[in-house]
């Protein structure tokens, strides 16, 4: 064992004696002589308090337990919580009545690092705590958040938005789209971009063999946590390099609401919640925050089986939570949509300039107005530098890249190249993530009906508005079939199918690709047989979809 | 629907590890305009949990991790700038965009002088990005230097 980790466990246990149950009187009276707040009368306020809020139930209010996590169970509660750090009571995880009494005697003990004063380090549940019971402040201890108000000076937000990056199928998680939530200040106009990402991912420090990886991550097992960042990273990360379009809603809370949800965020740093890739994902727990800043919502009870990130942004439009919506093309489209602008004989100019400089020389291209020379040169240098996104650096590349740069910058300013790009169908008025079916046919002189449920997500076939076009997404679809005179019978199982349908052109040239496994009844020498396939394949396409 | 399919070839899963990123966990300074974001793209499991490795950061301020602050900036809004160098000369090239107004944020520029901003940064290009290889911090030296000299930025730069 490494001395830090030595050092590290032994910090744990001494805090764990120091916030146990049976020591935290000693504690306490340890305290007396020099603060002296456990005096006899102030025992008797905090009795007082507890008596107070036992009689009221306190515990019940569904704020509580959204702030803890509390989901019901049986007869009792489980918080989603997988951490210990976070409850003070030693049964805090099953039971929202011990942790509150045990956080209302905790308020009014002094912890030896101010930051870890309950009132710092538990920011809300205080808040909300002590608004409740009335409590006045001059009984409690004397608190400075020094830490918090630190972290506050950076994500102290007056407004909040939900961003949803949508598809993109070389990534298997994000077919299913990604959601975070960005902190802003409105204050200084212009700065989404250096806004806090609040982003809820597991952390994979660990570094298993990716079958494992998978495996954990789908199954439970990694920690997850929630982490910030910079939003241009997000920005950078979906929009440039694995070419997501991003669409931001703007939720419609109040400044008490996104207070309290910035104060709960405090409260969670650090905390560990186990990691599931279908239902508790970063989706479900955002929810959770904005169930938290505003109290009565009530978003996370849908999501049963699973938590698909377009239907937390369904969720959240069923409340009426979205105030507006924004439009973030991936570079990707953007290029797409500009070169779509312009005549034939100019795409190829661009074309040609992505990879020789010289034609900026030429006729054909000198004798365009400066606005034409301009728009060409601009798309020319972003179609470079999106097929050189995920190369390492070449010196020619470079090179050519940084003369169109000079090239750009030698227009005037106010020759005005952008056009706005008008955003597609929503992606939440898209269909549904579940589906159930029904059909009757006949096959070898019987009649059979079949029932079938696919758990998500889009098929070709279904209405395409609101998905990325030519892509397949299916984890999970079974078909029962009964035939006349025989009883259900499984007729098929499909596991995963995924099917990546892009056209190719002169400018793009993508892989199209498809798997799909599962089991199937085949008609194998007269007999059905339940058999399993498994069935991959890359291909090219040209043309329309 | 006219649909030519070319050509078949089995699926080959590649588990690509992630190079870090510039701004990453290693020193985010010095690094160079136009660089490749390599290794970043599409790792099959990678991002199934949506996930971070280590050095989880909860605030932007992420620490001093071997790199020395130096002039106006502080350690994270220059880590910041010379993260989003590659947008903000294509912004500088062109004359306006999110990019330039982000640096014009970070510098404390105030809304009435970031056009001001934008138009000494335009015209400034040459100065600012010398040649291919420059780094962040000369393009940031550059840019002090020019706000310095100019009546209305100077005031940003202490």
């Amino acid at each position: 064992m490494p001395a830090s980790k030595i050092v590290s466990n032994m910090f744990k246990a001494f805090h764990k004696m120091l916030y146990s149950k049976r020591l935290s009187i000693l504690t306490g009276l340890l305290l007396l002589p020099f603060n002296g707040y456990a005096s006899g009368e102030n025992q008797q306020i905090v009795d007082q308090l507890v008596k107070q809020a036992v009689d009221n139930s306190l515990w019940k209010k569904s704020e509580w337990l959204n702030l803890l996590h509390y989901n019901p169970k049986g007869n009792g509660y489980l918080s989603q919580v997988d951490d210990e750090n976070f409850f003070y009571a030693e049964h805090g995880k099953e039971s929202p009545q011990e942790e509150l009494t045990a956080t209302l005697k905790q308020l009014f003990k002094y912890a030896e690092n101010p930051n870890q004063q309950t009132q710092c380090r538990y920011i809300a549940r205080s808040e909300w705590l002590i608004n409740q019971l009335d409590i006045k402040k001059s009984l409690l201890p004397l608190v400075n958040c020094e830490e918090y108000l630190e972290w506050y000076e950076q994500a102290g937000a007056d407004s909040i938005t939900l961003v949803f990056p949508a598809y993109h199928l070389n990534s298997p998680s994000s077919m299913f789209g990604h959601t975070l939530l960005r902190l802003d200040k409105s204050e200084i106009s212009n700065s989404e971009w250096i806004s806090f990402a609040v982003n809820f991912g597991a952390d994979t420090s660990s570094d298993d063999a990716s079958l494992m990886y998978a495996y954990r991550g789908l199954a439970g097992g990694y920690p997850g946590l929630f982490i910030t960042e910079p939003y241009f990273k997000k920005i950078q990360e979906y929009n440039r390099i694995e070419h997501r379009d991003i669409w931001e809603y703007r939720l419609n809370l109040t400044a008490l609401e996104t207070d309290r949800l910035i104060k709960h965020l405090w409260e969670l740093k650090t905390i560990n919640f186990d990691y599931y890739f279908f239902d508790e994902n970063c989706s479900y727990r955002l929810l959770e925050l904005i169930e938290v800043a505003r109290p009565g919502l009530e978003l996370t009870d849908e999501f049963i089986l699973t938590a698909i990130p377009v239907d937390t942004v369904r969720s959240i439009e069923k409340a009426q939570l979205i105030e507006s919506v924004k439009y973030r093309p991936a570079q990707v489209t953007e290029i797409q949509f500009l070169l779509n602008e312009l005549p034939e004989d100019q795409q190829d100019i661009v074309l040609q300039l992505s990879k020789d400089f010289s034609i900026s020389t030429k006729p054909e291209f000198n004798l365009l107005s400066p606005a034409q020379q301009k728009k060409i040169v601009s798309i020319s240098y972003k179609y470079l530098r999106y097929q050189n996104a995920q190369k390492s650096r070449n010196p020619a590349i470079v090179k050519l890249s940084y003369q169109l740069l000079n090239l750009l910058n030698s227009y005037p300013a106010e020759i005005n190249i952008d056009s706005s790009i008008p955003p597609p169908i929503f992606p939440e008025q898209g269909h549904k993530s579940k589906r159930f079916s029904m059909g009757f046919g006949e096959s070898q002189d019987k009649q059979y009906m079949d029932i079938g449920f696919k758990m998500s997500f889009h098929d070709l076939e279904d209405n395409k508005n609101g998905f990325l076009q030519g892509a397949q997404i299916n984890l999970g679809s079974i078909n029962l079939r009964v035939k006349e005179n025989e009883s259900l019978k499984l007729e098929r199982l499909v596991l995963v199918d995924i099917f990546s349908l892009t056209p190719r052109n002169n400018f793009f040239e993508p892989m199209s690709w498809m798997i799909n496994t599962g089991f199937e009844r085949q008609l194998t020498d007269n007999q059905d047989q339940l058999v399993y396939q498994l069935t991959g394949g890359g291909l090219v396409v040209v043309g329309n979809i | 629907m006219k649909k030519i399919i070319a050509g078949l070839a089995l699926i080959a899963v590649s588990s690509v590890s992630f190079a870090e990123a510039p701004g990453g966990p290693n020193c985010g300074w010095g690094n160079m305009l136009l660089e490749g974001k390599s290794g970043t793209g599409s790792h099959l499991m990678a991002s199934i949990t949506n996930g971070t490795s280590g050095n989880a950061t909860f605030g932007m301020t992420t620490g001093t991790n071997g790199c020395s602050t130096s002039g106006a900036l502080t350690y994270s809004g220059a880590n910041m700038v010379s993260a989003i160098m590659d947008e903000f000369s294509e912004d500088v090239a062109r004359g306006q965009g999110d990019a330039m107004d982000t640096v014009a944020v970070i510098y404390g520029v105030q809304k009435q002088d970031r056009e001001t901003f934008a138009k000494v940064m335009h015209e400034n290009f040459a100065v600012i990005f010398p040649g291919e290889n420059v780094t962040a911090d000369e393009m940031m030296a550059s840019m002090e230097k020019i706000m310095k000299a100019d009546s209305v930025l100077s005031k940003y730069i202490a």
